[in-house]
């Protein structure tokens, strides 16, 4: 009897808070639409990157993930798959987002279908696809350079390896195949001039070729050799300032390469600044290790404990260089140990570095001040792309 | 090194004659090699370096062959015929170091590595067949970069899905195969 008193006594107690609150709040929550999907806007802000989710313990199963980080809250805006050692790459003036993957009939096995999966930035859904011949697509851990674009957008580009290497071009208006450049001896795609692109060599140079208005591929030039790839090769993924590729060696050389004309034009090489307190040395480290801003300033991340065999080791400061200057302009510490970074193209840039258990720190890169943490945006982020115009 | 380097080619080309594979070798030229998928690697090379190598898991079950003169636990990384794998161990994943877990296809091209057995102190030429088919296994990721070049390089890049030439190119899982004596070591 003690029992039902005292639950009765409380559920009066109950109610009466009950009322207090309801005459606080007199009419109630609105009524919610169902279905309710929200959409982006076609064009995004400058503050917002593509992080491409590797997702190492599940690779058929990796996506980009569209991420804001300048805001406080609601960073992560939308994720679209990208299957098995895929590509990304947006097109800012098409409003569409290109990933290059494979797919199997029965997920695993079963019929092969390589694919450029064309994307719809404001609803991300998909808009179509072009299917690639051949089942070559290039599969390896993320490198940007395996898809890009060329002739004003209107064609992507993307790397094959057999292990034979080629490079197939695609119109993306008509959405079909437009050529096969065969390509040996070389690797990925680094878009020149108009139409055409260059690629880095097994023998140290870099072999441009122009592609005409059909895109069928026309004049070869092939550099002198400079990618000393024994001693001190260059990481594969430059940071591009306008139209000219910024690539940093294992060591920690400079080296810009002019993509503006119809052949590469390899310009000079400088050392980033020596620094001590590196145990052997400071050098480069992670899988995207450079990056610039709209300014024109390099961002780089650096490893202290630079050695042979360190280069995908991530690092612990992003050094910002002046390649005009060729000086060391600051050096940022970071919060945690990273794996990648990216400067964001605004006025005032973000510098984002990704850590190896899935979030983005997030720095101002002027002051090298941290700005905050996007927690948990990624299984494996491993490549990052700002929205650029 | 010049010496192993063309030790490793010759055996690497017996692989592919012997797995009827010599098309995708001409493709490359003289240079080819072979294979190790890697996939998650930098950054699990980056994780055990932020939690001191453990990633915060439970460790998992050391597996010996019982033979005193291949010694070592071939769920570790650091077991010797690893000495330049890049990939999931397939001795996590159903398999053993020299098999493929079941259901897979073992890949006909490889990666090739001299390995020094601190047992009898034989230098070995391992073959690292990648299995394909099944999805990534997530067990035992393994990443080893000395002397790993970037994709200009491809037969010296561990970066790689050398899951190629199989019905299938998804890659679970890679395997550190003997393949012999290096007799020409010097």
């Amino acid at each position: 009897m003690k029992r039902v008193a005292r639950a009765a006594a409380f559920a009066a107690l109950t109610m009466s808070a009950s009322m207090t609150v309801a005459a606080d709040f007199p009419q109630p929550l609105a009524e919610e639409p169902v279905p309710s999907v929200a959409e982006l806007p076609a064009s995004y802000p400058d503050s917002w990157i593509f992080v491409h989710d590797f997702h190492g313990n599940s690779l058929i199963d990796a996506r980009g993930v569209i991420v804001d980080v300048a805001a406080d809250n609601n960073n992560v805006r939308g994720q679209i798959p990208i299957s098995h050692f895929g590509s990304i790459t947006p097109s800012p003036t098409r409003s569409e987002i290109y990933v290059g993957e494979t797919f199997y009939s029965r997920q695993t096995r079963g019929e092969r279908t390589d694919v450029i999966t064309v994307w719809d930035t404001k609803t991300l859904t998909p808009k179509g696809e072009i299917v690639l011949p051949g089942g070559k697509r290039g599969q390896f851990v993320t490198l940007v350079n395996s898809l890009q674009l060329t002739n004003n957008d209107k064609w992507a580009m993307i790397f094959n390896f057999t292990p034979g290497s080629s490079v197939t071009v695609v119109d993306l208006d008509s959405r079909a195949v437009v050529s096969e450049v065969d390509l040996p001896g070389c690797s990925l795609i680094y878009p020149t001039g108009a139409r055409g692109f260059a690629s880095l060599c097994a023998d140290g140079t870099m072999t441009s070729i122009a592609l005409d208005a059909q895109g069928k591929p026309g004049a070869t030039v092939t550099s002198e050799a400079f990618n000393d790839i024994d001693s001190d090769p260059l990481f594969m993924t430059p940071a591009m300032v306008g139209r000219t590729g910024w690539f940093v060696s294992f060591k920690g050389n400079l080296r810009a390469i002019d993509f503006s004309g119809e052949a590469a034009k390899v310009l000079g090489s400088f050392p980033i600044p020596a620094q001590s307190g590196g145990t052997p040395e400071w050098r480069p480290g992670g899988w995207q290790v450079i990056s610039a801003d709209r300014a024109g300033l390099l961002y780089v991340l650096m490893n202290p404990k630079g050695g042979e065999g360190s280069h995908k080791d991530g690092g612990t400061e992003a050094w910002v260089i002046d390649p005009v200057a060729k000086t060391l302009v600051r050096r940022i510490t970071l919060k945690n140990h990273s794996i990648s970074v990216e400067a964001t193209q605004q006025a005032k840039p973000l510098l984002v570095a990704s850590r190896p258990d899935g979030s983005l720190d997030v720095y101002d890169a002027v002051t090298g001040a941290f700005v905050r943490t996007v927690a948990s945006v990624a299984h494996t982020p491993i490549t990052m792309t700002a929205v650029r115009r | 090194m010049s010496g192993l380097d063309k030790f490793s080619e010759k055996m690497t080309r017996r692989v592919a004659r012997a797995t009827s594979r010599r098309s995708l070798l001409t493709l490359i030229g003289g240079a080819l090699t072979g294979a190790a998928v890697i996939p998650v690697l930098p950054v699990s090379r980056a994780q055990a370096q932020g939690h001191g190598g453990g990633g915060g898991a439970d460790p998992i079950a050391p597996q010996t062959t019982g033979n005193p003169q291949d010694p070592g636990d071939q769920t570790k990384c650091d077991y010797w015929r690893y000495c330049a794998i890049d990939g999931f161990l397939c001795s996590c994943c159903g398999g053993s170091a020299s098999t493929c877990p079941p259901g897979t296809e073992m890949s006909p091209i490889t990666w090739i590595g001299t390995c020094m057995n601190p047992a009898d102190n034989r230098a070995y030429i391992i073959s690292y067949n990648d299995c394909c088919g099944r999805s990534a296994c997530g067990r035992c990721s393994c990443n080893r970069n000395e002397g790993d070049r970037p994709m200009v390089r491809p037969q010296a890049n561990n970066d790689i899905n050398w899951c190629l030439g199989t019905a299938s190119a998804i890659y679970n899982c890679s395997t550190a195969v003997i393949l012999g004596v290096a007799l020409e070591q010097k």
